[in-house]
């Protein structure tokens, strides 16, 4: 090998290593600024819910429940609330249809299983319609077409009647799968 | 993978302008000296990024403002690193501005024929300032509160039409929802834009004209790419490492107290604005405003003709020295002055304390719809101290100072109450020379009163040693929450002693014989029943002419209660606040 091979070697490899280390500066710099927020960004999907207990809420009186079953809405309202920043007291989060039997009570939520539209109750056929796309529930909650848009019944949730009141856990579910896996 | 780059190429044509972006030619070779541009165009690239994320947080109104930053803050995963960042390189981009401002001056970049591109420089060097303002105001704390209300008030100075500009920017007269609205619509939308605008015909002009060489050339030419841009890219890391270091070494940026109205703050704008902030107290607000920063501009677009010759060219580097050894001095006096005086360091720490109480509480209570700052409205800890030193602390001291830590002009003519009806503080009052003195009743008439010139000062060596005793009784009386109570045998004994069962006293210096303790009559001095409890000492600050109290001999203390000087509710959080501590001697 010459001399001037040499310093062509030199030469070429000088110019790789500015080439690379170049690159990896300016990778550095161009991805910075998106590193930066995105352990902020991700938040949401990384942050565990702390809601693990779902709180008793009070609804109605249960001799405000007509006896023969026929279902009746009522907004729940829960005593604290937190979104993001702000904590709020006593607000309404939702609705349910509440059944009675008797001595028992079931709670339906207000949301549609399929794609959460609200639920309405049709006294003249006496069964809930979804009136986005058209999915039928029974008096009992269950899917009453083959076809249903919806893949699930109505989600009930846990009731309880104290001292002639009528409590329920107030949840969420995760729309349009077969099982009822609550949002957390 | 070729044929689709050769596709996209084709139908993009962006090999050869990568090509011509790159290969610049740069004459006499790669130097440091070029390096500042290229920085800001990253510090701005990574304030866009950064503030695009940090809009996914924000939320601009007086009741969530605040609160959604300080959720970013504390409850966001890494929110407090996003924020920082956005915060320490928005200054570094204020001092990489001056540096390339002043690589450009020196070097005469500024001239023909490139009197336009600095003249476009001049430009973004305002739009960079006015995002600076604007930014500062968006978390609505008490600095940005109060730091845009001075900036704002100067922009009525304008003739004519500077009113109606303020009320544009403002929204309307008051801050409030509107000025978050407008300030962040023009910090994330219409300056970033126009600051956009103006870099893309910045490095148009700058492409135009090439490389401003400064002379001699130290090495052969070459090329932007890799020489140039593997020198800019290690500028850059270094403006990102200082970045970086100073978010974690400060933990993010600062987040005062929610902004208050009513609540004032010692007002001071960000450090890079102190010299016009200090300017302010030499010149008229107009001058400094209006006049000044006329003239600056004026100069500033004629200086590329004014640098034609030698000696112009001359004049512009020293003005520019000028202005910046200028603006150092006024800086360095704004800081020094606010270092010796004390009232704004006790602000200062006053305004953190109630930073670091307003996020505790909110954290610990959750924040209303009304906003954080109606949490440290209520807060009895805040309240309390606030109360003391608007109602009390002219006569009154409280460790010294009024309640907050701030040093009190009138000279104390009542006692300080740190430590009110404890052990100590009774203890230390039965002492003759202190209750005589400045701490406790050296300002009143009770100095020279009976309990002073006839009991205190008359009290044995064998009578002293008991006072500690009558003390721990009546501290007990007080139900302190920071001391514990005694048990109910020693409490006879030392009520014995208070009677004096024994003839430990001599007569004429018994406490009986004056003051009443769980007795029906009413004595000759204050009834010590109860002493420094939350009952007794609301009853007190009621009413001290009470006959259960000073009666007539009353020195000075208002009636708050009686006179309507105070509410009774705000009696309450005063006595409350006043009980709720040890002094701190």
């Amino acid at each position: 090998m010459t001399e001037k091979d040499e310093q062509t070697d030199d030469n070429k490899n000088r110019r790789k290593f500015i080439v690379t280390s170049t690159i990896g500066a300016s990778a550095a710099c161009a991805l910075f600024p998106f590193a930066s927020g995105l352990p902020s960004v991700l938040d949401p999907v990384t942050k565990k819910s702390d809601g693990a207990s779902t709180p008793w809420t009070k609804v109605t009186a249960l001799a405000s429940l007509p006896e023969d079953g026929t279902p009746t809405k009522f907004e729940v309202v829960l005593e604290k609330v937190k979104d993001a920043w702000t904590t709020y007291t006593n607000i309404p989060v939702g609705a349910v249809y509440l059944a009675r039997s008797g001595d028992k009570v079931t709670a339906y939520n207000l949301k549609c299983p399929h794609l959460g539209c609200a639920i309405d109750y049709r006294s003249k056929s006496n069964d809930y319609f979804c009136p986005c796309h058209n999915s039928t529930f029974a008096l009992d909650g269950s899917v009453t077409t083959e076809n249903s848009p919806s893949p699930r019944g109505m989600d009930t949730m846990d009731t309880k009647i104290e001292d002639g009141s009528v409590w329920i856990r107030f949840q969420q579910f995760r729309p349009n799968i077969a099982e009822k896996i609550p949002l957390s | 993978m070729k044929a689709l780059m050769d596709w996209i190429d084709d139908r993009s044509g962006i090999r050869s302008l990568v090509k011509e972006a790159l290969y610049e030619k740069v004459p006499g070779g790669a130097r440091w000296r070029y390096v500042w541009g290229s920085c800001l165009t990253f510090v701005f690239f990574t304030q866009v990024v950064t503030g695009t994320l940090l809009w996914m947080f924000y939320s601009p109104s007086t009741q969530t403002a605040w609160e959604s930053v300080y959720y970013l803050e504390y409850h966001v995963a890494g929110g407090w690193f996003l924020r920082g960042v956005h915060h320490y390189m928005a200054q570094a981009m204020i001092v990489l501005l001056v540096l390339h401002l002043m690589q450009v001056v020196i070097d005469g970049a500024y001239k023909a024929p490139r009197e336009l591109n600095f003249w476009f420089g001049i430009m973004m060097l305002g739009v960079t300032l006015a995002l600076s303002l604007t930014g500062y105001l968006l978390p609505w704390d008490q600095k940005g509160y109060w730091a845009t209300a001075v900036a704002t008030n100067l922009m009525a100075e304008v003739p004519i039409i500077g009113p109606a500009i303020q009320k544009i920017v403002v929204g309307g007269v008051e801050y409030g929802h509107h000025t978050l609205t407008r300030f962040f619509a023009l910090h994330a939308g219409v300056l970033p834009a126009s600051l956009v605008g103006l870099v893309v015909v910045h490095i148009y002009l700058f492409r135009k004209h090439g490389i401003h060489v400064k002379e001699p050339r130290p090495k052969r030419d070459s090329y932007f790419w890799p020489d140039q841009v593997l020198k800019d890219g290690v500028a850059c890391l270094a403006v990102l490492l200082a970045v970086v270091t100073l978010t974690i070494y400060f933990h993010g940026a600062p987040l005062g107290p929610p902004a208050d109205p009513s609540n004032e703050f010692p007002a001071r704008p960000e450090w890079y604005f102190l010299f016009l902030f200090q300017l302010l107290k030499y010149v008229p607000a107009f001058w400094g405003a209006v006049i000044i920063p006329a003239f600056l501009v004026l100069w500033m677009f004629l200086q590329p003709f004014i640098g034609k010759t030698k000696a112009g060219h001359n004049f512009n580097v020293g003005f520019w020295w000028t202005l910046i050894a200028g603006s150092v001095a006024l800086t360095a006096l704004a800081i020094s002055e606010d270092q010796a005086n004390l009232k704004h360091g006790a602000a200062i720490e006053e305004a953190n304390w109630q930073a670091e109480r307003g996020v505790k509480i909110a954290t610990n209570d959750g924040i209303p719809t009304a906003g954080a700052v109606s949490l440290l409205r209520k807060d009895p800890e805040n309240l309390g101290r606030r109360l003391f030193a608007s109602h009390c602390s002219s006569c009154h001291r409280y460790n010294g100072h009024d309640g907050r830590g701030y040093p009190v002009d009138d000279p104390q003519s009542a006692a300080d109450l740190a430590g009110f009806a404890s052990v100590e503080w009774i203890t230390e009052l039965l002492d003759h020379d202190h209750y005589t003195s400045a701490k406790y009743f050296g300002g009143t008439e009770f100095k020279d009163g009976t309990m002073a010139r006839k009991v205190l000062a008359k009290y044995t060596e064998e009578e002293k040693k008991l006072l500690p005793e009558i003390a721990r009784l009546l501290a007990n009386g007080a139900e302190l929450p920071y001391e514990s109570a005694l048990d109910e045998e020693k409490k006879e004994e030392l009520l014995g002693l208070f009677y004096n069962d024994d003839f430990k006293f001599e007569d004429g210096r018994a406490c009986i014989e004056c003051h009443d303790i769980d007795s029906e009559e009413e004595g000759y001095a204050p009834d010590l029943t109860g002493y420094g409890s939350r009952e007794w000492l609301i009853a007190f600050i009621e009413n001290p002419e009470d006959s259960r109290f000073y009666g007539k001999k009353n020195d000075r203390m208002p009636c708050y209660g009686r006179d309507s000087k105070l509410k009774s509710e705000e009696i309450e959080i005063v006595v409350d606040w006043l009980r709720s501590k040890p002094s701190n001697f």
